[in-house]
């Protein structure tokens, strides 16, 4: 007779085989990198080998740092504005999507196309479309924070609009055909229907799209990089420049790989409020989720 | 009180109002993808002044920018599209391999350190990139996983999270039963494994695969500070250095290069379109 | 340090690579090497060996040859490394460690000569001290060592094109200091449409081409005021900001008398070198590794200098530096290093060696060596012999120089659209306050 146990006993045996490559690639891509970020965001250091523990240090420096603040509040303001826009959007062609009109599969393929199109590549299409645009009024996206602010809201419109599409429509497939009916044989109107009957249903799937395109905000780095890469900057009295457009991702990069080696504990420090930041919006998802799962 | 075919006469003019209204939408929609493809076929200069202009007689330069694009800043394209392949390809299927086998033994072993491992996987989905970018292009360093042929291994350490978060969640779905009657046939975990199991997971398969070679195709920051870039460059890390080329910025040739590398993108899609959309309802659902 | 030399290192390999391309046609093998080959005879008599640790990776396959043929003709031994790209100052660790050194490697920079100065011998009074044409790429301790000396180096500065001066009814000798070069250039520019071209390519923004400006053009700042307090070096933590007005002189003018309105500079995207090359205008910032691109298609290229409006400029030469400085080990037994300087006055007076070096290198500043065949190097020895001053590279000095330039040209961005003083107020801020933060953070 043959058990779940001896099964399982049997199964053991075999753990590096199974489990050795992935644990030790993690331990190499991940783990390793990620404590030893950790302990580098407390020490003084311009390569790994010598690095000095120094304590807060760097943390008080990266809250100091006027350029941070404001990539923190441009990203925030970036990632809130393109999650209206692009749930209301994504929402409504959905909805227009599953009214059984034509050629409603053309329609679908076509959103969804440029997101499988890379940041960078996206960055640099947008960048010659405002140029082509904005040339004529004898200005350019690099000059303009405002434009700059727009231009990457518009480029994320249009990369992620497709994708949260998908997540809607299969939402509003599922809503209960019953329901629906009934709606209508108690006279319920359109706006009605949607509003009492296919929103609560297709809640999840709103949920997931929020905190989706809250996290892609907030992590956005290659559109950023290949549209506007910061600028304009505002040019401080001490010299010192705050990168209008930079967000936050950005703003990390440039710390480690362009202010010089000198500022490394700060970048890392950055990173790990960055890390913090990113992952309490990640965690509170999921608590939010099996919150929601355990009321159903 | 309206008649029933006054009711469906007014339900079809808004289903034709609302495909026109798409129509529109959709236009617009692929109007950037057009702006490459016209400007890929003009002449550097007038990419500038007149972008949203068709080829003229002056400005029309036939495939010139395809050609000189192979060879533009510094560096051969076909390189980039060779590495980029060599990348996607091996990444993805050590990470389909490798993380559907580590997930099938969590999922049925499910000691303590399984439960560690999957705890980690999770918590990895979480954290951005750029809080282990400065110390993981150092550990790829000193390791030499800096080569197309070796990189593959950061990116099975990296992409480990939501592959196995994934398989996970499907093979705890599948009844166990199956395993072990293919157990008391005399089969070893191995051969369960890649006789029963592995043709089950093929759905997952596949909407991992997918998501995975559309992270690995795209991403930029990660081969740019692994790679040694003297050497070795990605499509999008080629397509970023063509702006910081030293000398001059051919706009046509850019665009030409942008067409050409957004083609097989494209061709994909359309040719892998079903699972696409799956895999990515699926991915976010779960993720 | 290597950090901040990285972008020219980067511009000089690049360029040591096409010249090469561009002089391999034309390199005839001038006739120039005269009899001083016996100067090789006399030192391969001894029983001493060379070990040479090559630090340009194109250099290598050049050099072996040449090590190759000295062997043969002389029976010296020859030992040519070359470190791989990027690897030099790794390799000069580990090699400077074993019992058979380099003899002859490279001290390139202030920096290298801190840390390296001690095991280089004095190379003053040296046979190879009296081949040199020039002093001025030599490098020098505090006590006044000879450490090492320039092998080759890169120019740069304002390429004209003489056929179009000339075409608007100008001439090149016309053409000494800032108030001529910009009398030429705002007529040319105010008759473009007649003349079909214009005075200046576009002075583009983009990350392709505006280090011509916030790099190269800005050495003529700090150039003059080494002239003022002393020459610039990594502890160089402020800048007085003194001949920015003179900046600006040559940067507006380039700016207003272009092919291009400056409000349209931000993104880039003109290719100023092709509107160079189709001769649709008469200037551009380059340097020595752009002279067989240009030269192929404006054979008469010339390169003038940084003209500001500075006082005594009509005796400005080019912008002319290397990071390819010789050093000879000071450890090595004499009969080593004796053998090492016959080597080196072979290579740069040989007709041949000096020839193949030529052809790799550009030019070498050595009185017996094969001519150059790069004209903006020719250009900028001929400037040297009139007696003008030649222009160091102070701007390798530049603080955090990624960032650094970065603001300068979102600054330059800001002036481009409107030529506003609060504007240009930026730009200052930029480029002298600036300099004190980064040098600050890059040095904490």
């Amino acid at each position: 007779m043959v058990t779940k146990n001896s099964v399982r006993t049997a199964t053991r045996r075999w753990s590096p085989l199974f489990l050795g490559p992935v644990v030790a690639a993690f331990i190499i891509g991940f783990v390793w990198p990620f404590l030893q970020g950790i302990y580098l965001s407390f020490c003084n250091f311009k390569t790994t080998s010598n690095a000095e523990f120094i304590g807060l240090g760097n943390y008080a420096e990266a809250f100091a740092d006027a350029s941070f603040q404001h990539s923190f509040w441009y990203t925030a303001a970036t990632a809130v504005v393109s999650l209206v826009l692009i749930n209301v959007l994504a929402f409504l062609i959905a909805y227009m999507l599953t009214q059984s009109i034509k050629g409603s599969n053309i329609f679908r393929t076509v959103f969804f196309m440029p997101n499988l199109i890379g940041g960078i590549v996206l960055g640099y299409i947008w960048s010659m479309i405002f140029d082509g645009i904005l040339a004529a009024y004898n200005t350019s996206i690099l000059l303009n924070t405002t434009y700059g602010f727009w231009g990457l809201i518009i480029l994320m419109c249009w990369q992620q609009i497709g994708y949260m599409m998908i997540i809607y429509i299969a939402g509003l497939q599922a809503v209960p055909e019953d329901m629906l009916e009934a709606a209508k044989i108690d006279g319920a109107g359109k706006w009605q229907t949607l509003i009492k009957v296919v929103i609560p249903n297709v809640m999840p799937a709103i949920t997931i799209c929020m905190f989706l395109s809250l996290t892609n905000g907030f992590k956005l780095f290659d559109p950023n990089l290949a549209l506007t890469g910061g600028l304009p900057f505002i040019i401080q009295p001490d010299g010192s420049t705050i990168n209008t457009t930079e967000m936050m991702a950005l703003n990390i990069y440039n710390t480690f790989y362009t202010a010089g080696a000198a500022s490394r504990g700060v970048a890392q420090a950055k990173a790990v409020l960055f890390f913090i930041l990113v992952a309490g919006l990640g965690l509170s998802q999921l608590a939010y989720t099996r919150k929601r799962e355990v009321q159903q | 009180m309206a008649t029933k075919e006054q009711t469906l006469a007014a339900e079809r003019r808004n289903k034709t109002i609302l495909s026109v209204v798409l129509t529109i939408v959709c236009i617009i929609y692929c109007l950037p993808v057009v702006a490459v493809l016209i400007n890929s076929f003009k002449a550097n200069t007038y990419v500038k002044t007149e972008t949203f202009a068709l080829p003229t007689e002056q400005s029309f330069v036939g495939f010139d920018n395809f050609v000189k694009g192979m060879t533009f800043g510094n560096y051969p394209f076909a390189n980039s599209v060779a590495y980029s392949v060599v990348i996607t390809v091996l990444s993805v299927a050590l990470i389909l391999i490798f993380c559907s086998m580590a997930a099938w033994y969590i999922a049925r072993v499910d000691s303590f350190f399984c439960k560690v491992v999957y705890f980690l996987c999770v918590f990895s989905m979480v954290v951005p990139f750029q809080m282990v970018m400065f110390t993981l292009s150092k550990t790829a360093d000193t390791l030499k996983l800096n080569t197309p042929w070796t990189i593959p291994i950061v990116y099975l350490g990296f992409g480990a999270g939501l592959a196995i978060f994934m398989f996970v969640g499907f093979v705890k779905s599948i009844p166990i039963e199956i395993e072990e009657a293919a157990a008391i046939d005399g089969c070893g975990p191995v051969r369960t494994f890649f006789s029963v199991v592995l043709p089950m997971l093929k759905p997952t398969l596949i909407s991992v695969g997918i998501l995975e070679i559309m992270w690995v195709w795209n991403d930029y920051l990660l081969p740019v500070l692994v790679l040694d870039i003297n050497d070795f460059r990605t499509i999008p890390i080629h397509i970023q250095y063509l702006k910081g080329s030293y000398g001059t910025v051919d706009l046509g040739a850019t665009m030409a290069l942008i067409l050409l590398s957004i083609i097989p993108v494209i061709v994909f899609y359309l040719v892998c379109q079903k699972h696409i959309i799956k895999g990515v309802a699926a991915g976010a659902v779960k993720g | 340090m290597s950090k901040n030399l990285s972008r020219r290192t980067f511009l000089g390999a690049a360029g040591a690579g096409m010249m090469a391309v561009g002089l391999a046609a034309c390199s005839s093998g001038g006739g120039s090497g005269s009899a001083s080959g016996s100067s090789a005879a006399s030192g391969g008599a001894g029983d001493g060996k060379v070990y040479w640790l090559n630090f340009k990776p194109e250099l290598d396959e050049a050099a072996q040859s040449l090590a190759a043929k000295y062997t043969e003709e002389t029976g010296v031994p020859v030992k040519v490394v070359t470190a791989a790209s990027g690897t030099y100052q790794q390799t000069l660790i580990a090699e400077m460690d074993k019992s058979e050194a380099p003899t002859l490697f490279i001290i390139g920079n202030a920096a290298g000569v801190k840390e390296w100065g001690d095991y280089a011998m004095d190379l003053k009074g040296t046979a190879i001290e009296a081949e040199l044409t020039t002093d001025a790429y030599n490098l020098y301790d505090a006590a006044g060592k000879l450490v090492s000396m320039g092998y080759c180096y890169e120019c740069y500065g304002i390429v004209a094109n003489p056929d179009l001066i000339e075409k608007a009814g100008h001439k090149m000798d016309e053409i000494k200091d800032f108030e001529s070069l910009k009398a030429v250039a705002e007529d040319i520019h105010a008759r473009a449409g007649e003349l079909g071209f214009d005075a200046f390519v576009a002075t583009d923004m983009d990350d392709s081409s505006s280090w011509r400006v916030t790099g190269h053009l800005a050495n003529l700042e700090y150039y003059y005021e080494e002239q003022d307090s002393g020459a610039f070096d990594e502890n160089t933590s402020e800048i007085t900001g003194k001949y920015l007005p003179n900046y600006k002189n040559i940067y507006d003018l380039m700016i207003n008398n272009s092919l291009v309105e400056p409000t349209a500079l931000a993104t880039g995207g003109h290719d100023p070198s092709t509107q160079f090359t189709k001769g649709e205008a008469a200037f551009f910032l380059t340097g020595s590794w752009d002279y067989a691109a240009l030269s192929e298609a404006q054979p008469n290229v010339q390169m003038i200098p940084y003209y500001c409006g500075v006082e005594g400029e009509d005796k400005a030469g080019l912008n002319c530096g290397t990071e390819n400085c010789w050093a000879v080990n000071a450890n090595a037994p004499e009969a080593d290093q004796q053998a090492t300087i016959d080597f080196m006055v072979w290579l740069v007076s040989n007709a041949d060696a000096s020839a193949a070096l030529v052809e790799q290198l550009g030019i070498l500043p050595y009185k017996n060596a094969a001519p150059s065949t790069n004209g903006f190097l020719n250009n900028a020895a001929d400037y040297s012999d009139k007696g003008c001053y030649v222009m160091d590279w102070a701007t390798n000095y530049q603080p955090n120089v990624d960032q650094y330039r970065a603001a300068l040209v979102s600054a330059l961005n800001a002036y481009n659209s409107d030529q506003s003083d609060a504007n240009w107020d930026a730009v200052k801020t930029a480029f002298v306050d600036g300099w004190a933060t980064q040098w600050a953070a890059a040095n904490k």
